[in-house]
C-alpha cells in the first residue's frame, strides 16, 4: 500500500516534470540574427503598440512611422514639405487642395500607390461606421475626389490650413486598400501593408515589433540626406515596462535607444562612457488648471493670483533636476511660427505679494481651501508637493489627491475638479481647439472654459486663408488666453533620448527620430 | 474519488459564474473607460461617443454582461477592445510563458523546501536548524520584485550571466524561477517543519520507534506522510498562486505573460481582457483547491471522499 502511495506521488511529480518541459518546449524562441553582420536596432519602450491598423487606434506605435508615409512630410525644423505627394496647390478660396503623388511608390505588397488608396484611407477613416478616433482630425473634409491615377483632391468644408499638419500625422499613413480588405481582422495585428522605409515582419504583443528594411524604397523625401533604402537592416520596437529593467538593457547594450527617458536618466548616465543623452525642445507642455466655471475660480483675480503664486524655476531645479524651461504661454516655442513669442511678457511672474494682494481683493484674505488633483506618478506627485507648498505661502491650503490614469480622466468629467495638474503632448496649434471650444464641454475642455471671445478667436484663426495667417490667429487666441489666465502654464520639458554610441549619424528630429535617413549602427 | 473529482469540477461551473457577476461589476464600477485611450485626448465628444457605440459600451450594463455571458457559454472569451483580437488567443499566446516560470518555480520551491523543512526539525534547535529557519526568515521578508531586482543587477547585469529581460530559452528562466522559487521555498519550509515538529511528538511515532525501527525509516514514512497534509494544502494554494504571483515578476523581468497581460488591461480598462485573465486565474485557484483535495486522500488513507 505504501509503495503505491510512493509511486503515484513519483508518477504525478514526473508529469508535471513533463507538463513543465512540453510548456518550455512550446513556447517560441528568440529570433537571434544568423548573420552577425545584419545591422539591428533595438529601441525600447515602455509600452507595447496596442494595434498597427492606425485607423482604429488613437494609440500610435513609432512602428506606424515607419511603416507607412504621409503625403506630407516634416522635416528636421518642422517645416512641411512633400512626402507622397511631390506637389500641390489650393485653390483661391482655400477649399480646394489638389495633390499631385509620386508616380514611382509601390506598396510592401507590390501594388503601386495610386489616387485611389489616398481616397479609400481618407474615406475610411471619415465614415462614422468605421468609429475612427482619428476622424475628428479630419473633420474639416469634405470630401475626396480622384482626378486621376496620380491626382487627388481633398475638398474642404472651410479654408483649413492645418491641413498640412494633419495629412503629416501618423494617422494619415495611406494604407494599401487591396490588403486591408483582404486581411480583414487580422490587418494592424499579423499583416501591415505601407510604403514606408520599413516593412512589417512579426510581431509578438507584450515583447516586440519586428520591422525589415524595404529594399526597393527610394522615394524618401527631398530634405532627407538619403532617399533610398535605410542602412539599418532591422528595427526592434522593444517592450520593456520596468524603468529599471529598461536602463540596465541599455547599459548592457541589449537596447540602442530609449526615445522618452525621464530627467533622472540624466544624472544616472552621466558617467556611462557607452552611452549619450540627445536633448531637444519638446512640444509639450505642463500646466496647472482649473474649473474656471465654479467659485472661486470663475474670479479673473483668484486665477491671476495662481499664476503668480507658482515659482517655476524652483520646480524645475527640484522636480525636473534643471532640465526643461519655465513656461508662460499656452504652447511650447518648439512649434514656432505657430508660438505666441510675447508670452512671457504678457504672463505673470513669480510675486508672493501680488497674489495676496489679488486674493484680498477677491475676497479671500483670510485663505482659500482647495482641492490639488494629480496623476500618481513619482515626477507628478513631486510636482504636486512642491505646488502645494508654494500655493500655501499665498494662503491658498491644497488638498492632495491622486489617481491612476484612467480615474484622472473619469474625475475630470464628471466636473468635481477644483486645481488639477495636466501635460500634453502635441506639435501643433489645434491643442488650443481641443482643450478650450466650448464645444469641447464637459471634456476634453477640462478647465470647463466657456468664452465665446476665446471660440471666435479660434474658429477665425482655424479657418484662415493660409498657414502664416492662420498662425497670426492662434497668436491673438494665446494673447487672450494669457490676458484670462485660463490656465498657470507651469514647464515645458525637453525631449531626453538615450543613444547608445554604437548608432551613428542619429540626427534629433521634433516629430520622431528619422533611422532612414542615414543612422547607422557600428557592429563588432 | 473519480466520482468525488467530477462532482468537485461540476461545482466549480457556479462558482465560476458566480465570479463572473463580481469581475463584471466591480470593473465596470471602476472609474473610467478604454474609449479614452483608444480616441486619445484630442478626440471630440462626436468621435467619442461614436466609438463608445462600436463597442457598443453605450448598451445597458446588464444587457453588456448577458452578452458577455452568452458567448462565455459559446466559449467565446470576447474580443480584446484596445487590440481588437480574441481574448482567448492572447491568453493563449501569453499562458505559456507565465508556466513556464510558475511550474518551475513550484518544483524548485518544494523540492527545495520539503528536505530543509525535515532536517530543520529532525535536528530541532541545531545549528543546521538555525540556519534553514534563518534562511527561510531572510526568503520570507523579501519581496520577490525586490529580490528579482537584486539577481538581475548581480548576474545579469554586472556578470553578464543571463539576460535581463526577454524569454524563450532556458538562459531566461533561472533567474525568475530563482527569484519565485526561493522565496515560496522559504514559506513551505517552515511549514513543512512545523508540521513535522507536530508529527514526530506523537504517540505513534514513540511507538515506531519502540518498535526498534532506524530513525530514517520512522521519519519518511511514519512521520513526512502525516506532516504532509498542510504542505498540501500550501501546494494548491501555490498552483493559483503562478497566475497571481506573475504580477511583479513578468514587470520587474519584462516577460509577457498573463501577469502582465492583466496589469496592462486593467489600467487601460480592457474590460474583456481583465474578465478572461481573472477567470484563468480563478479556474487555476479552483483547479489547485481540487488537486489539494485529491492530494489529502492519497497522503491519508483515512480521508475519502
Amino acid at each position: 500500500m505504501r509503495k503505491t502511495i510512493f509511486r503515484k506521488k513519483a508518477v504525478l511529480l514526473l508529469a508535471l516534470f513533463a507538463v513543465s518541459s512540453i510548456l518550455a518546449a512550446c513556447s517560441p524562441g528568440t529570433t537571434e540574427p544568423a548573420d552577425t553582420q545584419e545591422k539591428v536596432l533595438v529601441v525600447g519602450f515602455e509600452r507595447d503598440a496596442e494595434t498597427l491598423n492606425h485607423i482604429k487606434t488613437g494609440w500610435y506605435s513609432d512602428a506606424l512611422v515607419y511603416l507607412y508615409d504621409r503625403l506630407i512630410s516634416r522635416d528636421y525644423d518642422f517645416n512641411y514639405e512633400p512626402g507622397l505627394a511631390e506637389s500641390w496647390e489650393t485653390s483661391e478660396d482655400g477649399l480646394v487642395w489638389t495633390f499631385h503623388l509620386r508616380k514611382d511608390v509601390t506598396f510592401h505588397n507590390g501594388n503601386p500607390l495610386t489616387a485611389n488608396d489616398v481616397k479609400w484611407t481618407l474615406d475610411t477613416i471619415l465614415d462614422p461606421e468605421t468609429a475612427s478616433p482619428a476622424q475628428s482630425d479630419f473633420a474639416a473634409i469634405a470630401g475626396v475626389d480622384v482626378i486621376d491615377d496620380h491626382t487627388v483632391d481633398i475638398i474642404l468644408k472651410t479654408p483649413f490650413p492645418n491641413l498640412l499638419f494633419v495629412l503629416s500625422n501618423t494617422a494619415a499613413g495611406i494604407i494599401n486598400q487591396e490588403a486591408y480588405e483582404q486581411y480583414g481582422d487580422e490587418y494592424g495585428v499579423k499583416y501591415v501593408i505601407g510604403t514606408g522605409p520599413y516593412m512589417f515582419e512579426e510581431w509578438r504583443q507584450g515583447d516586440e515589433i519586428v520591422l525589415t528594411k524595404n529594399p526597393e524604397y527610394d522615394w524618401g523625401p527631398a530634405w532627407m540626406a538619403n532617399t533610398g533604402p535605410s542602412k539599418i537592416d532591422k528595427i526592434i520596437l522593444k517592450t520593456i515596462p520596468d524603468e529599471n529593467s529598461r536602463l540596465m538593457e541599455l547599459l548592457a547594450g541589449n537596447v540602442h535607444i530609449l526615445r522618452d527617458v525621464p530627467a533622472t536618466f540624466v544624472d544616472k548616465v552621466a558617467d556611462e562612457p557607452d552611452v549619450t543623452i540627445h536633448r531637444g525642445d519638446a512640444t509639450k507642455l505642463g500646466y496647472l488648471a482649473y474649473a474656471t466655471d465654479k467659485a472661486p475660480f470663475n474670479d479673473l483675480r483668484v486665477r491671476q493670483a495662481i499664476n503668480h503664486a507658482i515659482n517655476k524655476e524652483e520646480i524645475i531645479t527640484y522636480v525636473f533636476r534643471g532640465i526643461g524651461t519655465p513656461a508662460h504661454g499656452y504652447l511650447p516655442p518648439a512649434l514656432k511660427s505657430e508660438y505666441y513669442a510675447d508670452s512671457e511678457k504678457d504672463g505673470y511672474a513669480y510675486d508672493v505679494e501680488r497674489a495676496k494682494a489679488l486674493l484680498a481683493e477677491a475676497g479671500y484674505a483670510d485663505g482659500l481651501n482647495v482641492k490639488l488633483a494629480a496623476e500618481n506618478s513619482t515626477e507628478y506627485s513631486r510636482l504636486a508637493e512642491v505646488l502645494q507648498s508654494q500655493l500655501k505661502a499665498v494662503g491658498i491650503n491644497a488638498d492632495l489627491q491622486l489617481y491612476d490614469s484612467s480615474s484622472y480622466t473619469a474625475m475630470l468629467k464628471t466636473g468635481e475638479q477644483e486645481l488639477f495638474l495636466r501635460l500634453y503632448s502635441w506639435p501643433n496649434a489645434d491643442i488650443l481647439d481641443w482643450f478650450l471650444l466650448s464645444s469641447q464641454l464637459p471634456y476634453p475642455n477640462h478647465s470647463r472654459w466657456n468664452d465665446s471671445r476665446t471660440d471666435d478667436l479660434i474658429h477665425a484663426a482655424a479657418s484662415s486663408p493660409t498657414w502664416e495667417a492662420r498662425a497670426l490667429g492662434y497668436h491673438e487666441v494665446q494673447k487672450h488666453l494669457i490676458s484670462q489666465a485660463v490656465w498657470a502654464p507651469i514647464y515645458i520639458p525637453e525631449k531626453l533620448m538615450a543613444v547608445r554610441n554604437e548608432v551613428k549619424n542619429l540626427q534629433y528630429h521634433p516629430w520622431l527620430p528619422q533611422y532612414n535617413d542615414g543612422t547607422d549602427l557600428i557592429t563588432e | 474519488m473519480l466520482k468525488y473529482t467530477v462532482k468537485k469540477l461540476i461545482m466549480m461551473i457556479p462558482v465560476l459564474f458566480g465570479l463572473t457577476v463580481i469581475i463584471f461589476m466591480i470593473l465596470h464600477l471602476a472609474p473610467g473607460s478604454p474609449v479614452d485611450l483608444i480616441v486619445g485626448p484630442n478626440a471630440t465628444p462626436e468621435v467619442y461617443e461614436n466609438v463608445t457605440k462600436s463597442l457598443g459600451l453605450d448598451r445597458p450594463l446588464i444587457t453588456q454582461y448577458f452578452v458577455f455571458v452568452r458567448n462565455l457559454l459559446k466559449g467565446d472569451l470576447g474580443t480584446s477592445i484596445l487590440q481588437q483580437r480574441p481574448v482567448a488567443e492572447m491568453i493563449l499566446q501569453r499562458l505559456p510563458v507565465t508556466l513556464e516560470v510558475g511550474v518551475w518555480a513550484l518544483i524548485t520551491s518544494f523540492a527545495l523546501a520539503i528536505p530543509i523543512g525535515i532536517v530543520a526539525a529532525v535536528h530541532r534547535n541545531s545549528k543546521l536548524d538555525y540556519a534553514a529557519m534563518s534562511f527561510a526568515l531572510v526568503g520570507i521578508s523579501m519581496p520577490t520584485f525586490w529580490f528579482g531586482l537584486i539577481l538581475l543587477y548581480l548576474f545579469a547585469f554586472r556578470l553578464g550571466w543571463f539576460p535581463v529581460s526577454g524569454y524563450g530559452t532556458w538562459q531566461h528562466l533561472v533567474l525568475p524561477v530563482i527569484a519565485a522559487g526561493l522565496t515560496d521555498a522559504a514559506v513551505t519550509a517552515r511549514m513543512v517543519r512545523s508540521s513535522m515538529l507536530e508529527v514526530v511528538g506523537q504517540d505513534y511515532i514513540r511507538t515506531a520507534r519502540s518498535k526498534g525501527l532506524k530513525e530514517n525509516t520512522v521519519i519518511s514514512k511514519h512521520a513526512l506522510k502525516n506532516a504532509l497534509i498542510p504542505v498540501i494544502t500550501l501546494l494548491g494554494m501555490r498552483i493559483g498562486w503562478i497566475i497571481g504571483g506573475s504580477v511583479t515578476l513578468e514587470i520587474v523581468f519584462n516577460r509577457p505573460g498573463i501577469g502582465r497581460l492583466m496589469v496592462d488591461a486593467i489600467f487601460a480598462r480592457d474590460y474583456p481582457v481583465v474578465q478572461g485573465a481573472m477567470l484563468v486565474l480563478t479556474a487555476f485557484i479552483l483547479l489547485g483547491n481540487l488537486l489539494a483535495d485529491i492530494l489529502y486522500a492519497v497522503a491519508d488513507p483515512r480521508i475519502k471522499y
